[in-house]
């Protein structure tokens, strides 16, 4: 049987036209549990392959009739921006729009709202929601949830996934057309998945994103009769003022020198920019404060300020970043 | 007396050229400050070619009558240089819409630099018009659009300008981190202009707007000059004036048979979506209501969905 499609067809000009399919799993006379998103950039295969992977995963569960079982119905849109996908691009190719800047949509607007309106529609009825990025093309995420202006219940919840950094902001204003943002207005609880790099297939980041879902799944008994070995969580909750990013004083080429997911200390080297005619060093990029790397520059190339190192603080810091708000990278 | 061009920040690049951001500064006098904004996106040449014409304008007011020029008149051609330089819309290297990063920040990103330097060297403006030019896919008559918010300052700005279509709209959030809204909140008044389309420029619309902004300058009293004419009334409509016409067929090739600026009944053919392979049309976009036509999608591959014109509605005008 042919996976369900959203209810309508976006007829291309030249190309052939788009059927936006999805997996509708678990008991289907039940209000869909849990809603998952992903690929609204075309460029971010993380989170299309984790999703398809976990499609696959619950389908043979409901197969095989024994073993775990999937107590409540999912629903999993893997790949959104299908023009996007294939034109290894970020936007919808037709009126290059950033699909997630085009919510709530409209049935009747242009075709990225249509979109949107139509992934709204379906994912909107699930209490549980999570849009799954993969960051972009300069910065590797490690994998967290990103919670926006949350209620106590989604920060519990976040915990659930077991995922190494719990990421607390405020609203950002220049995400105000987001899925994420319009999901707030239905209520439930709504989560960002952020891992990995944009055109970057990372098993290992993809590993422990469908990891950090199956443990959802489970905790929140969506799934019976799953064991998941050997978790080691260890994860961390962190607010805005707890967040240090790290930026260029120098144009050049950086080079990093420690690894994603490290803890450092105060002090420590984590890379270095470079006179990329000269050869020689620039700057010394050294950590302030200790913390946890959780986002590194993975394009050499530095403007002046632009990002190199996010670092996550155990403990609150003095600076005030609201303006790091209006990033559009945040 | 006239300045020449000068650099008011630059944001170093990793190999060797430094990101410029330029401005023309003419008149030293008491009067009110006024300035221009173009090129904030690089595939937006509209305001670029204005500033060249209004630069030829006030160079030759220097040589002619400098004692007319009573204020001081700022041209900010090109706020993204290395994006028009390729003509593409966003920051090269890191692909950021310049736009969207409004205030910004000394110490922040790239496009906070930007943003914040930009921001700082406009502080203290009598006015600013900020021009942008649409994008490669839409045409627009010239218009200003007003959030409502700032309808009571800038309305009757506006109406100065003489532009054919003045549109109040409702707040959008996402251009809370635009140059305009960001000068509007910090109570320096600015105009935000939309016209022609991305990638070319529109010499007609260039000498209308010049004609209008130093009409403007004049009723601001930045310039002196006894001579001050009414301009051309603009359609003033908010949001409900306006009709969006959208391509419900299935995509293909849409050939506009109008063009925007023309008045337009219910019913009448604004283009044809018509196929490569086949000699029937696939379908005809008529005209939702009478009204005049100020956008228009030129003639591109359209998938379902896309936005084809837009019409302010006018119901005294007929066939």
């Amino acid at each position: 049987m042919n996976p369900p499609a959203l209810p309508f067809t976006l007829e291309a000009p030249l190309g052939s036209a788009f059927r936006l399919q999805y997996h509708d799993l678990g008991p289907r006379e039940r209000p869909p549990r849990l809603a998952l998103v992903a690929g609204l950039s075309g460029l971010e295969l993380n989170g299309v392959f984790v999703l398809a992977r976990l499609a696959d995963f619950l389908t043979s569960l409901e197969r095989r009739g024994d073993g775990p079982r999937l107590r409540e119905r999912v629903l999993i849109l893997p790949a959104v921006n299908l023009s996007g996908l294939n034109a290894r691009s970020r936007t919808w190719s037709y009126e290059d729009s950033d699909l997630n800047r085009a919510f709530p949509g409209s049935e009747e607007g242009d075709s990225s709202q249509r979109i949107a309106a139509a992934v709204l529609e379906l994912t909107r009825p699930a209490y549980y929601r999570v849009d799954v990025h993969s960051s972009n093309l300069d910065i590797e995420e490690l994998p967290q949830v990103r919670l926006y202006a949350p209620n106590d219940d989604e920060r519990a919840s976040a915990c659930l996934f077991g995922l190494p950094a719990i990421l607390e902001r405020p609203l950002n204003p220049h995400f105000g057309a987001s899925l994420a943002h319009a999901w707030r207005q239905y209520g439930g609880e709504n989560f960002v998945i952020q891992s990995g790099l944009a055109g970057q297939l990372q098993p290992g980041h993809c590993e422990t994103v469908f990891r950090a879902l199956l443990a959802f799944l489970e905790r929140t008994d969506m799934v019976e009769g799953l064991s998941l070995a050997d978790m080691e969580e260890d994860l961390h909750y962190f607010g805005l003022d707890q967040t240090l990013p790290l930026l260029a004083g120098q144009p050049g080429l950086f080079v990093p020198r420690i690894e994603l997911g490290r803890w450092v200390q105060a002090g420590e080297r984590l890379g270095s920019v470079y006179d990329g005619f000269g050869g020689q060093v620039r700057a010394e990029v050294l950590a302030p404060v200790g913390g946890l790397v959780a986002s590194l520059r993975r394009q050499p190339l530095a403007y002046a300020g632009d990002l190199l190192v996010r670092l996550l603080s155990p403990r609150p810091l003095d600076d005030r970043l609201d303006w790091l708000l209006h990033d559009q990278a945040q | 007396m006239n300045d020449e061009p000068e650099i008011f920040y630059t944001l170093p690049l990793p190999f060797g050229a430094a990101l410029p951001l330029w401005r023309r500064c003419f008149g030293t006098g008491p009067g009110p400050r006024v300035a221009v904004t173009a090129g904030i996106h690089g595939d937006e040449l509209e305001g670029v070619y204005l500033c060249h014409r209004l630069a030829a304008w006030l160079e030759a007011l220097e040589q002619r009558a400098p004692e007319a020029l009573r204020g001081r008149i700022e041209l900010y051609p090109a706020l993204n240089p290395t994006a028009l330089d390729g003509l593409r819309r966003t920051i090269p290297g890191c692909e950021t819409d310049l736009n969207r990063s409004f205030p910004g920040h000394p110490q922040g990103l790239p496009a906070q630099r930007l943003a914040h330097a930009v921001l700082q060297a406009l502080d203290g403006c009598d006015l600013v018009v900020d021009v942008h030019a649409s994008n490669r896919y839409l045409q627009e008559l010239p218009q200003v659009r007003i959030e409502q918010r700032w309808a009571e300052t800038l309305l009757p700005l506006a109406r100065v300008l003489g532009l054919p279509l003045i549109w109040v709209h409702g707040a959008v959030n996402i251009l809370e981190s635009s140059l305009a809204s960001n000068l509007n909140r910090r109570a320096t008044p600015c105009l935000l202009l939309e016209l022609g389309n991305g990638d070319s420029h529109t010499p007609a619309y260039a000498e209308s707007l010049c004609a209008g902004l130093l009409r403007l300058w004049r009723h601001l009293g930045v310039l002196d000059d006894e001579s001050e004419q009414a301009g051309p009334a603009s359609l003033l409509a908010g949001d409900d004036d306006i009709q969006v016409v959208h391509s419900d067929s299935a995509g293909g090739l849409f050939l506009p048979t109008v063009q925007v600026g023309e008045r337009v009944f219910a019913g009448q053919s604004l283009g044809r979506i018509v196929s490569p392979l086949r000699a029937r049309p696939l379908a005809e976009t008529v005209a939702p209501s009478d009204g005049l036509l100020f956008t228009l999608r030129r003639a591109h591959p359209v998938p379902q969905g896309t936005l084809l014109a837009r019409i302010v509605t006018d119901t005294e005008v007929r066939p």
